[in-house]
């Protein structure tokens, strides 16, 4: 009898303490909602719900049928989705190994504070802030296929012939490079010079008068001190190579092909968006995304281990 | 003291090729400025025109329109199904961009300030689920999320454009790592004044962050800016077109150097915004970008 008196007594107080504990922390949830709320519809939501239509067949009217491992299945024997896959690793290889030496080389040779370097540095920032879509539809008519356009009249000042740059297989992946290493330049430098800036200048001075020359202080000292930015570099390039879609989609779409001629040019994204929203197969669609995924994340934590601190 | 200035000399010569380079940075901006305002004789001719023989805004608005040849429509005299022609893509891509920008701030910076100052059941599991989800490309969300807004019947309407666009998780990762540094006796002391905690973030947090929101807010209003494979699923009509997406229809539909220029006109005006706004905030910029690069 006491004894439950006394736990109805601590029950009511919790309780009351909960309930004021409640009030206490509303305006906290009311912070929160907005951006969980649409966090939820839009973010979580839709991971799931992709992860599931990935396993169906759905052509975005009839409800979704459940095929299990069919669509991963097809993936292995679609010969588009093999060549999308290889052009996308030739491709996220080359841009990403390019641009990471260049972007280092281009922050080291403009580290110091002058006037003309800081207008280096802009002129190679200006891509990271210009629309994708305006460079590319400029890049098409650079690399026009016409005596006139810009590309062919440069190979005319050097006596070679013109070429149709665009309907030319061998040339598709040089042009995507190029364009990719234009515009993504500017932002790798930005972020060596961040990362050469935390660098302290003593560590430089005292290798200096140790005897340490410039060669052995860019090794030992500079390179190893860079490891976390150049880990962000790779890591952050490789996420933005393999997403590559609007120089495929604006340049090299042609008429029967999304990938430009004999799909020279066809990349993973592309591919996806050519199933999904051209002949709106879904389910297929979802699973290319969790291929992609899955590639990014690997890759992702592949960066991670090999770049990960070590204890000396 | 003379090792130093020869090592200079070096770096110096050794520095030429890449201001070369970053002169050639500039070649296709001057490709796409100087087409915009090429006649049409000009733009057919062989070898092209390095400095332009006599400037138009033809490629603009052409008086004549297609009624001559060496005459085409310019820019605002097509896509007549729009308000206000060319001028409703600016005017889209303002609206848009700039209520995304604000919006997606401002419900990213709540949401930060209680994960960062607060012990709320849970509030670490949520911080890792926001954290981990960063790691998933927009890619796989794109196909459900175009369903969503499908059923919900907003395809051609801001409200697609817009509202899946608001809920930006780096966003209130990079904000919460700078709120971390707030010191709690500062919002305790204005707790202590009866400031609740809606008032606590409002009038005492957001001014102290302003860095922060300023350098994520170059970042999403550039993103947003330029942003096209949303608009180009979840927009199919000319109304609600953003200039990218306008500019990809032109694209597709003008072939034939004579009406490069156009195309040309309507890259120039796409992309002159950021680069202005870049350019005279230049210096917030590249910090920006360094201080997300160096805190990611």
């Amino acid at each position: 009898m006491h004894i439950s008196t006394a736990h109805h007594k601590t029950n009511a107080l919790q309780r009351y303490l909960r309930i004021a504990q409640l009030r206490r922390s509303l305006p906290l949830y009311i912070l929160l909602a907005p951006f969980l709320g649409l966090f939820a519809l839009f973010v979580l939501w839709p991971i799931s719900n992709s992860f599931y239509l990935s396993f169906t067949e759905y052509n975005g009217i009839r409800s979704p049928a459940f095929v299990g491992l069919q669509n991963y299945m097809r993936l292995a024997e679609d010969a588009r989705f093999i060549t999308a896959l290889g052009n996308t690793t030739t491709y996220v290889l080359l841009v990403v190994t390019l641009n990471t030496s260049i972007g280092l080389l281009l922050a080291l040779s403009l580290r110091r504070q002058t006037v003309v370097n800081q207008i280096c540095r802009v002129l190679f920032f200006l891509p990271a802030v210009t629309s994708a879509v305006a460079m590319n539809v400029l890049w098409r008519w650079i690399f026009s296929g016409e005596d006139y356009g810009l590309g062919n009249t440069i190979r005319g000042f050097l006596g070679l012939p013109p070429v149709t740059f665009l309907a030319d297989t061998s040339w598709t992946m040089p042009i995507l490079v190029l364009m990719a290493l234009w515009g993504g330049l500017g932002f790798t430098m930005i972020l060596f010079l961040a990362g050469l800036q935390s660098i302290p200048a003593s560590l430089h001075e005292a290798a200096a008068i140790d005897g340490a020359s410039e060669r052995q202080r860019f090794w030992y000292i500079t390179l190893p001190l860079l490891r976390p930015t150049l880990l962000y570099v790779v890591i952050t390039g490789l996420v933005t190579a393999f997403q590559v879609f609007e120089a495929v989609y604006i340049v090299f779409r042609s008429v029967e092909s999304i990938g430009g001629v004999l799909d020279s040019g066809l990349m993973l994204v592309p591919y996806l968006y050519d199933r999904g929203f051209n002949r709106f197969d879904l389910g297929y669609a979802s699973a290319i995304a969790w291929v992609l995924f899955a590639i990014i994340f690997v890759l992702t934590l592949a960066n991670l281990y090999v770049g990960r601190e070590r204890n000396a | 003291m003379v090792g130093s200035k020869q090592s200079h000399l070096s770096s110096t010569l050794l520095s030429l090729p890449v201001y070369v380079l970053a002169l050639t940075m500039l070649i296709p901006y001057y490709w796409m400025v100087s087409g915009a305002f090429k006649p049409v004789p000009e733009l057919v001719q062989n070898p092209p025109t390095f400095i332009v023989e006599s400037p138009t805004f033809n490629n603009f608005y052409d008086p004549v329109g297609n009624t001559q040849p060496g005459h085409v429509e310019g820019l605002f005299q097509r896509f007549t199904d729009a308000p206000l022609r060319f001028g409703t893509f600016f005017l889209n891509s303002v609206v848009i961009s700039s209520a995304i920008t604000i919006l997606s701030l401002l419900i990213a910076s709540a949401t930060a300030f209680v994960l960062a100052k607060y012990r709320l059941p849970g509030g670490n599991i949520l911080f890792i689920i926001i954290l981990a989800s960063m790691m998933v490309p927009w890619q796989v969300m794109f196909i459900p999320n175009f369903l969503t807004i499908r059923d919900l019947g907003w395809i051609n309407t801001y409200w697609a454009l817009i509202i899946p666009a608001l809920p930006k998780a780096f966003v209130v990762f990079f904000l919460r790592q700078y709120m971390l540094s707030i010191p709690d006796e500062l919002i305790d002391a204005g707790r202590i004044d009866g400031a609740n905690d809606i008032r606590i973030w409002w009038q005492l947090v957001l001014p102290l962050v302003g860095p922060a929101l300023a350098a994520m807010a170059i970042f999403v209003v550039i993103n947003e800016w330029n942003n096209f494979v949303w608009p180009l699923i979840v927009v199919q009509d000319t109304a609600h077109a953003t200039l990218p997406l306008a500019l990809a229809r032109l694209n597709s539909t003008l072939t034939g150097p004579q009406t490069m220029g156009v195309i040309m006109a309507g890259a120039f005006l796409a992309s002159l915004p950021t680069l202005l706004v870049f350019l005279i905030f230049q210096r917030q910029f590249i910090e920006g970008v360094a201080l997300t690069g160096v805190k990611g």
